[in-house]
């Protein structure tokens, strides 16, 4: 067909640019053009569905559910493609503006849709988009199946041994089958592996003639078959076990090593894991953090939520700081008193995908006289952490500046909460993020004093207050063009810092937002569809700025918040509108609850 | 009237647009044309005709056409016939309405070309878009007196911008065609015509 401008104009809407030459002239012999004044109703809910794909041309038209506006779709956006895949009319489209749109009939959409590349546009699921989108912009080399069952990683039944083998047995065994572990019979059964010879026989002393029953550990902790890769992922990284064993019903199928784990994804968390057990001495930590921005991309295209890459991340980052402190803690001798080191920020919430800024602290149960050790550890780990490529924090909130003893932690943590002056505020949104990363002290009497925080009801409005400062700008609810948006000021900050509040209120002790937004859904102050789309809004916008960020650093540009709105898809530019007002709504209804007008 | 009138919308219209060698119908070639149906109110792109007109050589096109239509006249040597460039716009005319934008000179090139080619010219029913534009300004000036202070522009594009509809990059028949047959949608809104006779 000519290079006629609805053609083009179609050829330049995704996902229509990316059709195969013979399905876009099928699209383009079949496009319509049709006009509606403002105030058409194009569909009702529950009558008759769409029968054609619109692309809007020129005009604007708003979808609704019981009345309630759920989008404004304007140029270059799709609407419809609900009506023709359900069959149903669920959703109200009206005409907002006089409207010239371009449409296809749902036949052709339908014959549109055998391209998967096209049809993955349309897919419902965001994952699904954004590994899709993932692909496209060639930011990652390798894509596993993330999603697949553990089963499909058996290569073999278990090797079993006796409930009275004596350890030489048990280690013959090994050596015949070639394996690394072993199930022993007994009731319940248990395993033992090379590590347990290692660590509990050799070490300790123990003869060939030992029962194998001395060393073995049971119960077995057993996975599912159906269990997913990434999940099998978090569970290794969370108990530190190699093995694991993988059940259906009661039957062993056989067991998986953290090496069958590695090989499903040659730059997934238990590479990195690897990598980092494996550092040998501080020469080793540069890389560290561009492997781990590489296994967030991949696991991106895998299909994973950033929100669970972020689980991945933190437990990495977690795996290595222990790694940093104990070199620390072997140059400079045992420490003089039990200590915790804490992280805040995105790293205390376990929210980061990429590495950003240092925000840490150290809190000791010793006195002055233990502050020039803490000093010293601090200052290592702060330079090791840097070199493994967290960067400085610029505000200063770093171990090498914040170690103190317990007690004047919990008198801080009390001015703060006492008398919420600016300054106070500012410090309390970082500091009560914390999290406990490595150490033997123990934090409950600072969970004691945030637990205060639930009473505090001038310090809860004066945060809520400071939290409702960062708001999506109105201009960016409606018309949204040609403009750029800041993820994190204008859609990840204003949910981060509301969750804070209303965590503390509830006396949530969960840092992570998400779990924040489940306390406070469970103590009944939000309701469970206002969570659900918080939650769905939260995903989309880390996963979104997961994958610009991917993208910026692959392009050899530094990663910012910042993302230009021509470079989203329609759907994504709509989700992003919906996402914003959403968050919107949540303000309107906190600045009511805690009542943020009169402070 | 007597007549019952058809819904506007049950009505096929055939928007047309001719490129033609000069303005003077009586003298200057048509070089072009560009058809397309609207059918349901909707405009069917798929359905769509253009074809460049074979110069017959007795009839220069004149330099400022060739730039204006961006064609030269090797294009035009390669090109269909009169006779059958016009069985082509008849054919689908037999099956509707013709819309244009200003019928007096298309209508008059096509006239004269059915009748130098011993073809019958189908008279079809007219619809004009510069008809609507003046009827549309005349109902604004009487709902509201100091609406319209001044005539309207007839031109396509400034009546097409007027409306609120798109500017579109090339401007060749088909692509003028497109653009009466849009206009005419808004337009129809805008007089709330429900009849063809309304429209004409």
């Amino acid at each position: 067909m000519a290079a006629l401008d609805p053609i083009a104009f179609l050829r330049a809407t995704r996902p229509f640019g990316d059709l195969p030459a013979p399905l876009f002239e099928r699209a383009a012999g079949s496009l319509e053009i049709a006009y509606f004044p403002a105030g058409a109703r194009l569909a009702a809910s529950g009558t008759v569905p769409l029968a054609h794909l619109y692309v809007i041309r020129k005009g604007a038209v708003r979808i609704e559910r019981d009345g309630q506006m759920l989008q404004l779709l304007e140029e270059g956006e799709i609407f419809g493609y609900t009506s023709l895949i359900t069959g149903k009319a669920t959703l109200d489209v009206q005409v907002e503006e006089d409207l010239l749109a371009y449409r296809l009939p749902g036949a052709v959409f339908h014959e549109l849709l055998t391209d998967a590349r096209f049809a993955s546009h349309f897919a419902s699921g965001l994952a699904e988009r954004l590994k899709h989108s993932l692909e496209r912009a060639q930011v990652v080399t390798a894509s596993a199946d993330l999603g697949a069952a553990v089963e499909t990683l058996v290569r073999r039944p278990p090797v079993r041994v006796g409930a009275g083998a004596t350890v030489g047995e048990a280690a013959r065994v090994m050596r015949e089958h070639h394996v690394t572990s072993v199930l022993v019979e007994t009731a319940p059964p248990g395993i033992v592996t090379d590590r347990d010879f290692r660590n509990k026989v050799l070490a300790e002393g123990l003869g060939p003639d030992t029962p194998v029953t001395r060393v073995y550990s049971a119960p077995l902790r057993t996975v599912p078959e159906k269990t997913a890769v990434y999940e099998a992922w978090q569970i290794l990284l969370d108990t530190g076990v190699h093995h694991l064993p993988i059940a259906r019903g009661g039957e062993i199928l056989g067991v998986l090593t953290s090496s069958d784990l590695l090989r499903s994804a040659a730059q997934g968390p238990p590479a990195v894991l690897r990598s980092v057990e494996r550092l040998g001495s501080r020469e080793a930590l540069p890389g560290y953090g561009g492997r781990v921005s590489e296994m967030a991309s991949s696991l991106l295209a895998g299909g994973l939520d950033a929100t669970v890459i972020a689980g991945f991340v933190a437990r990495l980052n977690d795996a290595l700081l222990t790694r940093i402190l104990r070199w620390a803690e072997a140059e400079l001798g045992p420490p003089p008193a039990p200590y915790a080191w804490i992280a805040f920020g995105s790293e205390g919430r376990m929210e980061q995908t990429l590495l950003t800024d240092q925000d840490n602290a150290l809190v000791h149960g010793g006195d002055a006289s233990c502050e020039p050790y803490f000093a010293a550890l601090a200052e290592r780990a702060n330079t090791d952490l840097e070199a493994a490529g967290f960067p400085r924090c610029p505000g200063g909130y770093m171990a090498r500046e914040h170690h103190a003893p317990l007690p004047e932690w919990e008198a801080r943590f009390r001015g703060w909460i006492d008398d919420p002056k600016p300054q106070a505020l500012l410090q309390a949104a970082i500091f009560f993020d914390f999290r406990k990363v490595h150490g033997a002290l123990d934090l409950g009497p600072l969970e004691a004093v945030l637990a205060r925080a639930s009473k505090a009801r001038v310090f809860l409005a004066c945060m809520a207050k400071a939290a409702l400062e960062f708001r999506p700008p109105p201009s960016l609810l409606m018309r949204l063009r040609g403009e750029e948006v800041d993820l994190k000021l204008h859609g990840i900050s204003p949910i981060v810092f509301l969750a804070r509040p209303y965590a503390l209120e509830v006396g949530s002790t969960a840092r992570n937002t998400l779990a924040r937004l489940d306390a406070v859904v469970a103590a009944g102050l939000i309701g469970e569809d206002v969570r659900a789309t918080l939650r769905e809004a939260y995903r989309f916008l880390l996963g979104l700025r997961l994958r610009e960020q991917a993208r910026m650093l692959a392009e050899g540009k530094p990663p910012v918040n910042r993302v230009s709105l021509s470079a989203l898809s329609s759907i994504e530019r709509s989700r992003l509108k919906d996402s914003l007002r959403a968050i919107r709504d949540w303000q309107d209804t906190a600045a009511y609850h805690f009542k943020t007008d009169l402070f | 009237m007597l007549w019952p009138s058809p819904p506007w919308d049950e009505v096929v219209y055939w928007a047309l647009d001719l490129e033609t060698g000069g303005l003077d119908p009586r003298r200057d070639p048509i070089v072009a044309v560009g058809m397309v149906p609207l059918r349901e109110g909707t405009v069917r792109l798929g359905e769509s005709y253009q074809s460049l007109v074979r110069a017959d050589g007795a009839r220069a096109i004149s330099a400022a056409s060739v730039t204006a239509h961006q064609l030269v006249p090797g294009e035009v040597r390669e090109a269909p016939p009169l006779e059958e460039v016009l069985g082509e716009i008849d054919r689908r005319l037999g099956d509707g309405v013709l819309l244009v934008h200003q019928a007096a000179i298309d209508v008059r090139f096509l006239r004269r070309a059915h009748r130098e080619t011993g073809l019958r010219w189908p008279s079809p029913a007219v619809v004009d878009t510069v008809d609507l534009i003046v009827k549309a300004a005349r109902k604004a000036r009487f709902i509201d007196p100091a609406a319209q202070e001044h005539e309207p522009d007839l031109n396509l594009w400034a009546a097409r911008a007027r409306y609120g509809l798109p500017a579109y990059g090339a401007h060749d028949a088909l692509t003028d065609a497109i653009a009466t047959a849009e206009l005419f949608l808004v337009l129809r809104r805008e007089l709330g015509a429900r009849t063809l006779r309304d429209l004409r």
